[in-house]
């Protein structure tokens, strides 16, 4: 994979931005204030991770905390071991939370805690459960705070919760039908809540972002021209796409005279 | 070079940092190679390659024919090209035609580590054979309950013969040469075993890999095993950091040590504040009272069964040990790499950039000497990355379909590499023409006349 990333050139002046938090105003896919050429690769991956978020497209139907997925973070700094070990310092810091999600092999979703908490809330507001309410609660003092790995087994969640109270099957099917845990044969995982049209768009998105390249002549195409398509399958934009086909392999860059080119890798 | 050469005698450069800048240098200009072939006789894919250990010279290859044949890579059979080309046919082959030969695909085919009068084959026809190399007899057959993936002999064994075999069925069996039967039975996994690896450390260690994606350390002198690794447990670097104060110290290796003994004790554990490190759990079985348990009461050594720690998402193919045995390299279908600390038992959490691994099969994976380069066969090309930091230092494409098996000879610095398109290649420093000696080949033709 020959990636030849370059280093934002104005990268003094985007420093001062990521300490923002919130989207900018005017990030809407056809006026881009920040080209995915200029913001290709970062030093490290708090950064990376705060300037992703903060370029997170806006969604109309839902309302879904930014998320960023790990192989947009290896397509973002360099050196993948740095990256796979910063993630794990943030992790055990609890400043982020890692997710396993079902699109494809090995995709991790990485989101703030507070934005994942947010997220709970949201979802928590909008079941408006009488008896299960402290199952929440519950789950979020106990479960979430103590057990920082992406997979629980039913045991251990049994046991923190019943730290709350006592606690009864019809608990932990609350969690499942609100979306925060995912069953699999002896064990849960954790799930982002509302995001199952999301992660449709997402694998609907890669789908059509590789089919666009390889209908093309030589399969290849301008990074500036690419980020201007709008995709019709996905909620998420192209930029978005990129930077995940780039981390996980099926994309590379090219440099070239005229600027960045992107071409689909044969491996 | 020259220099070197100089340094060395003079005695400003170590022998063996002169040896291994050389050896380096030369594999870091690995190409397929220009000066050897290997005729390969066989007519169906090759799984599995091996090099004696006792002198470096015999290649042992075994295929999905039921085919395994041995060639000396040392010594060629003929030359071609005007004698600049080596060809190395088989010295012999045995398949389906022998009496006593495998009737399906061979998975597995090692020399016995003393010498190289013994060799193993272990087929999908569930039997696993020893065969006499000179004579080319089977001596010794033992049946599995199932389709054998891989055997493997301890090359550090002083004190016994037993081969390693790990089949479909969920149970690891070792089977003892000396008397002919199974020794050990070792059960822990859940689903098919794929790959066995003998630790590079102790004779006694062994490591599974399974179908399950957990990896097993057992120590064949007690019952169990007495680690699991765990992807989630990481350490940052090398070697686990020094931890600031004992209680996280404590937290940390009871966790690992403990996650299979601390399902049992949970459900008394219920009504009761959940503290991680207050001491290890030191008799587990003495903590299950008869209070309407359904469990059985479980010998400790099989309280490892319990732990469903995985390793990989998919199932592990391949297992590599680094030769100090203090790191073991795993490859999974979920085509992750990963490189554990043995010692403490935790993921580094390098990141090698692989794509895509193949899924079905197992895969052999080979390290360099001294263990700073690891040879990964990634789909159709082979890859080499630093086993340190992960990145791709080489690729090398030359295979027409999947490759299945690599060996590193680090007396040759040479790569053999085996894959489903039914070739071996060599991948070796390249050799100048000139090193020939004489210049002769190289006729004038236009010079004739009638």
């Amino acid at each position: 994979m020959d990636k030849t990333s370059e280093e934002a050139s104005s990268k003094g002046k985007k420093r001062q931005r990521d300490q923002q938090p919130t989207d900018p105003q005017t990030n809407q896919p056809h006026h881009q204030i920040f080209s995915l050429e200029d913001n290709l690769s970062f030093t490290d991956t708090l950064v990376a991770l705060r300037m992703m978020r903060a370029q997170f497209p806006r969604i109309d139907k839902v309302s879904i905390q930014p998320f960023i997925l790990r192989s947009q973070l290896y397509s973002s700094v360099k050196d993948r071991t740095q990256v796979d070990r910063e993630l794990e310092s943030l992790r055990r810091e609890k400043v982020v939370r890692i997710f396993k999600l079902n699109t494809g092999q090995d995709d991790h979703a990485i989101m703030f805690l507070d934005d994942y908490l947010n997220q709970m809330e949201n979802v928590v507001k909008r079941l408006e459960e009488k008896e299960g309410d402290q199952v929440f609660k519950w789950f979020r003092t106990h479960v979430i705070d103590s057990k920082l790995e992406p997979s629980i087994e039913h045991q251990e969640l049994y046991t923190l919760l019943s730290l709350g109270g006592m606690v009864k099957d019809g608990h932990i099917s609350l969690l499942i039908n609100a979306g925060l845990l995912l069953i699999d044969p002896n064990m849960y995982w954790f799930a982002i809540p509302n995001i199952g049209s999301v992660l449709k768009g997402l694998s609907q998105g890669r789908k059509e972002v590789l089919s666009f390249l390889n209908r093309r002549r030589y399969k290849e195409m301008m990074l500036a021209s690419m980020e201007k398509k709008c995709l019709r399958f996905s909620p998420l934009d192209m930029r978005f796409h990129l930077r995940d086909l780039i981390g996980s392999g099926h994309l590379k860059t090219v440099q070239t005279s005229t600027g960045l080119l992107v071409r689909v890798s044969k491996d | 070079m020259w220099k070197e050469i100089g340094d060395r005698e003079r005695g400003i450069l170590r022998p063996k940092s002169f040896t291994t800048r050389i050896k380096s240098n030369r594999i870091r200009t690995l190409q397929i190679s220009n000066h050897k072939d290997i005729v390969s006789p066989h007519r169906a894919s090759i799984n599995s390659l091996q090099v004696d250990l006792t002198e470096g010279r015999y290649l042992l290859s075994g295929a999905a024919d039921a085919s395994a044949a041995v060639y000396d890579v040392q010594r060629a059979t003929d030359y071609e090209g005007g004698g600049l080309i080596a060809k190395h046919k088989c010295l012999f082959v045995v398949d389906k035609q022998h009496e006593h030969g495998h009737k399906y695909a061979i998975s597995s085919a090692i020399w016995y580590p003393v010498d190289t009068g013994l060799f193993i084959t272990g087929s999908h026809d569930h039997h696993i054979n020893v065969w006499d190399t000179n004579t080319t007899q089977v001596v010794m057959n033992f049946k599995m309950p199932g389709k054998v993936y891989r055997t493997a002999m301890s090359s550090l064994a002083t004190t016994h013969m037993l081969i390693a075999a790990g089949t479909e069925d969920v149970q690891v069996r070792l089977c003892d040469i000396a008397s002919g039967a199974f020794s050990h039975t070792l059960s822990g996994h859940r689903d098919g075993v794929m790959t066995v690896e003998w630790s590079t450390s102790s004779e006694w260690v062994l490591v599974t890999g399974g179908c399950d994606g957990a990896i097993r350390f057992w120590d064949i002198r007690r019952a169990g095993c007495f680690l699991v690794l765990d992807q989630s447990h990481s350490q940052l670097g090398r070697r686990p950091t020094i931890p600031e104060h004992s209680a996280t110290n404590k937290a940390l290796t009871s966790k690992s040590l403990s996650s299979g003994q601390n399902l049992n004790a949970k459900p008394r554990a219920q009504q009761r504040k959940l503290a991680n490190g207050n001491g290890t759990k030191q008799s587990p079985v003495g903590r299950m009272p008869a209070k309407g348990s359904l469990r059985q009461r479980l010998h400790p050594g099989m309280l490892s069964s319990l732990d469903r720690a995985t390793a990989h998402y998919g199932a592990v193919t391949g297992l590599k040990a680094t030769e100090d045995g203090m790191y073991l390299l795993s490859a999974g279908s979920d085509s992750r790499l990963r490189l554990w600390d043995v010692e403490s038992g935790c993921n580094t959490l390098v990141n090698f950039e692989t794509v895509r691994l193949q899924a079905g099969k197992p895969i052999q994976l080979a390290t360099s000497q001294d263990s700073a380069l690891v040879f990964v066969p990634c789909m159709t090309a082979v890859k080499a990355f630093d086993v340190w930091s992960g990145n791709t230092s080489q690729t090398f494409r030359g295979h027409y379909e999947y490759v299945n098996s690599c060996w590193f000879s680090s007396q040759e610095q040479e790569l053999y590499t085996g894959g489903n398109d039914k070739q071996i290649l060599v991948w070796s420093p390249p050799r100048l023409i000139a090193d020939e000696g004489d210049e002769g080949p190289a006729q004038d033709r236009d010079n004739w006349s009638d």
